[in-house]
């Protein structure tokens, strides 16, 4: 059913896998028992026209489908060997494990300090105010962002252009130092600079993070992403490097969704 | 398509109709129609205005009718009295006029008769007589705030009978008129400022009430109000929004609850006199039972507003505290209810306004009742501003009007003063994303 090129087959160690993940919302089948593997080392995209399912399925892995009362996860889902929805991993710390960025810039209506420093306070990861002066610095730094809020830590995070919102975004979710990054669609509500330098960004980022994307645009999946799954009414029909999936596509639907016949 | 013009056509659209067919934008038809149309929208424009214009005028004439009256019942009739108190044979001296039995000591020294004497002096024997049989207690009270006029003359300003005082207004028997007018013309009887209104409690007379012991008695009633219907109120609207599951239960809480603002308030009344009065069945009318039974009928409006307003939260926000860890209780505390706020307050106090207006439910509970000192606690007889407005407006006596309207005064006063805090926090907690 999933067609999944060989050579990614020698990628190093999962940082993520999925087994047969299916994702209901209520009798509707959402996501139909789809497995994968996420590199720690690459940038992973999941494309598809809209309503495949690949936010859904993006959403599972760090449970935030929780928040959705009708909604039904049913297969395995692991992080480096253990079992999400197991006993021994609480939301909560898989949550700090796995960051998130979302679709449009959700800043907290609070300043830009309090916005990234705050994760690190209720996680107790700074216990002094110079630590979190650190963390804070860290963040943005690497965020991109510092050198233009340095100045402003005090203004309110909403004051900012919807481009720096998101980078603050992923600021935020890297405060708390995850090992994951999930990013749902994260430049579709920016203009092409402020995208241009979201790419950037995750691309900065990679390697330090194992990222998984969501997006529309296969031009930015072909630009941030080594490896790329493909999805369809659900299914994960094709996944493998990037490179083969945009020149070499195996699956007929997969051929025709890049080349633009239907999504 | 008939009209299809090709996009490179001019937008002026000179073009002769063709064998396309009529434009029906271009017609006589379409535009008798936009005629219609816009002068429908200047009708609905100028029916909104007469709206707006009409209770305006309805606010002011009542506002003013208030004011009007109120500023009577802020004044009162009064006689002055000048006393001797070198030559009145009254002895005392610092701490015993400033002792808590000084008027008791002041009367047994005869202070009565010789303020009745003084009163003769000055007023006539006619005039004396309008003097309230209470008058000394005034001048007690005013030795006991500076015991140094014991050694000297002094003219007090006390109050006239209510008769002397309709007489002052050109009503009631004419013998009074009369009396009025003879100790107007001597410069004895006048209508002073009262600021005692604002002091004292109810009275048998309106030349001796005042509205403090309601007032007092609408603080305290309130201060259990918000102490029970806030805290519950929100932890009602938090857990029903933001925990309970959505099923049949949960939504047959909702429409209670939504009944529950709508039930008549004397039925609240009737519970707080089953319920609460057969509990404490030695506190009726006060402030304690008042407050329980106006938390019941505050609660729901606390409640709908709540939700509202934490429904109005975006839930991106609690999405983008989910995913960087925060438990559900973080994400209410720290997130929903701060942002929440500023609507909670809003919705609390436009609940409070009301009962704060309120009389019905408190009459059926016996706050009704007459009492003369200011409630000392959350448990001694009291009254409150709209049951002292309603006893007062009952009242035969003509002084009461203008007492009536002054207290109507106090209670609007409160109420603006209530809902200006309500804006002011609205603005103040009021955040953007």
């Amino acid at each position: 059913m999933t067609l999944i090129h060989e050579s990614i087959q020698h990628d190093r160690g999962a940082k993520m896998i999925a087994r047969d993940v299916s994702v209901y919302y209520g009798s509707k089948k959402a996501i139909d028992d789809v497995s994968i593997d996420i590199s720690p080392d690459y940038v992973t995209a999941f494309i598809g026209p809209s309503g495949c399912g690949k936010s859904t399925f993006l959403r599972c892995f760090n449970r935030m489908n929780d928040t959705i009362p009708a909604a039904k996860v049913t297969g395995q889902i692991e992080l480096e060997g253990e079992d999400i929805h197991g006993n021994a991993m609480d939301v909560v710390q898989l949550r700090a494990r796995v960051g998130m960025v979302f679709q449009k810039p959700n800043p907290f209506p609070k300043s830009i300090y309090d916005n990234i420093a705050y994760g690190p306070k209720i996680h107790g990861l700074g216990e002094k105010k110079a630590d979190l002066d650190v963390i804070v610095e860290r963040s943005l730094t690497r965020a991109g962002l510092w050198e233009e809020v340095k100045d402003r830590l005090d203004d309110s995070g909403t004051a900012l252009s919807g481009g720096q919102q998101q980078r603050l975004c992923i600021a935020r979710a890297i405060a708390v130092d995850p090992e994951v990054i999930l990013m749902d669609e994260p430049a579709s509500a920016l203009d092409p600079i402020a995208t241009a330098k979201i790419e950037e960004l995750i691309d900065e980022l990679s390697g330090r993070y194992a990222i998984v994307i969501v997006t529309h645009s296969m031009q930015q999946a072909a630009r941030v992403s080594q490896r790329t799954a493909f999805f369809h009414l659900g299914k994960m029909v094709e996944y493998g490097p990037t490179s083969d999936i945009f020149t070499n596509p195996i699956e007929e639907r997969t051929k025709d969704y890049i080349t633009g016949r239907y999504g | 398509m008939n009209n299809s013009a090709s996009p490179t056509a001019p937008a002026t659209g000179k073009r002769p109709a063709s064998g396309h067919g009529h434009r029906p934008t271009r017609t006589p038809e379409f535009e008798r129609r936009l005629a219609r149309r816009y002068r429908a929208e200047r009708n609905f424009k100028r029916m909104g205005q007469a709206a707006i214009v009409f209770s305006i005028a309805v606010l002011v004439f009542l506002l003013g009718n208030m004011l009007i009256n109120g500023i009577g019942g802020f004044q009162r009739a009064e006689l002055s009295v000048e006393i001797d108190f070198r030559e009145s044979g009254l002895t005392g001296d610092e701490t015993s006029l400033t002792a808590p039995s000084s008027a008791k000591v002041l009367e047994l020294q005869g202070l009565p008769e010789i303020v009745d004497r003084y009163a003769q002096r000055s007023l006539g024997a006619a005039g004396a007589e309008q003097l309230s049989a209470d008058a000394w207690r005034d001048i007690a009270a005013a030795l006991a705030d500076d015991p140094g006029l014991i050694f000297g003359r002094e003219t007090f300003e006390l109050a006239a009978s209510s008769d002397l005082a309709a007489g002052l207004a050109d009503e009631g028997s004419p013998e009074m008129q009369a009396l009025a007018d003879r100790l107007q013309g001597e410069g004895v009887l006048s209508n002073n400022w009262d600021l005692g209104f604002l002091s004292r409690s109810d009275a048998t007379s309106p030349q001796q009430v005042g509205i403090w012991g309601a007032l007092k008695g609408s603080l305290l009633t309130m201060a259990i109000t918000l102490a029970l219907a806030f805290p519950i109120g929100v932890l009602s609207a938090l857990y029903l929004e933001e925990y309970a599951p959505k099923n049949r239960w949960t939504d047959l809480i909702e429409v209670s609850i939504n009944n529950l603002a709508a039930v008549p308030s004397i039925i609240f009344g009737l519970l707080g006199l089953a319920v609460f009065l057969s509990i404490f069945p030695n506190y009726r009318s006060a402030p304690l039972i008042g407050g329980l039974t106006l938390a019941l009928m505050t609660m729901p409006v606390i409640v709908i507003s709540g939700r509202n307003a934490i429904k109005a939260v975006p839930p991106s926000i609690r999405d983008g505290a989910l995913a960087v860890g925060a438990s559900p209780i973080q994400v209410v505390f720290h997130h929903v209810l701060p942002l929440a706020l500023p609507g909670i307050l809003t919705g609390t106090i436009i609940g409070m306004a009301r009962a704060l207006g309120e009389t019905a439910p408190l009459l059926m509970i016996g706050m009704r009742a007459f009492v003369a000192t200011p409630p000392d606690g959350f448990t001694s007889p009291a009254t409150v501003l709209p049951v002292q407005i309603f006893l007062w407006s009952d009242e035969i006596d003509r002084g009461f009007v203008e007492r009536t309207s002054a207290a109507i005064i106090i209670l609007l006063l409160f109420l603006l003063a209530m809902n200006g805090l309500a804006i002011y926090l609205r603005n103040k907690f009021e955040k953007t994303w």
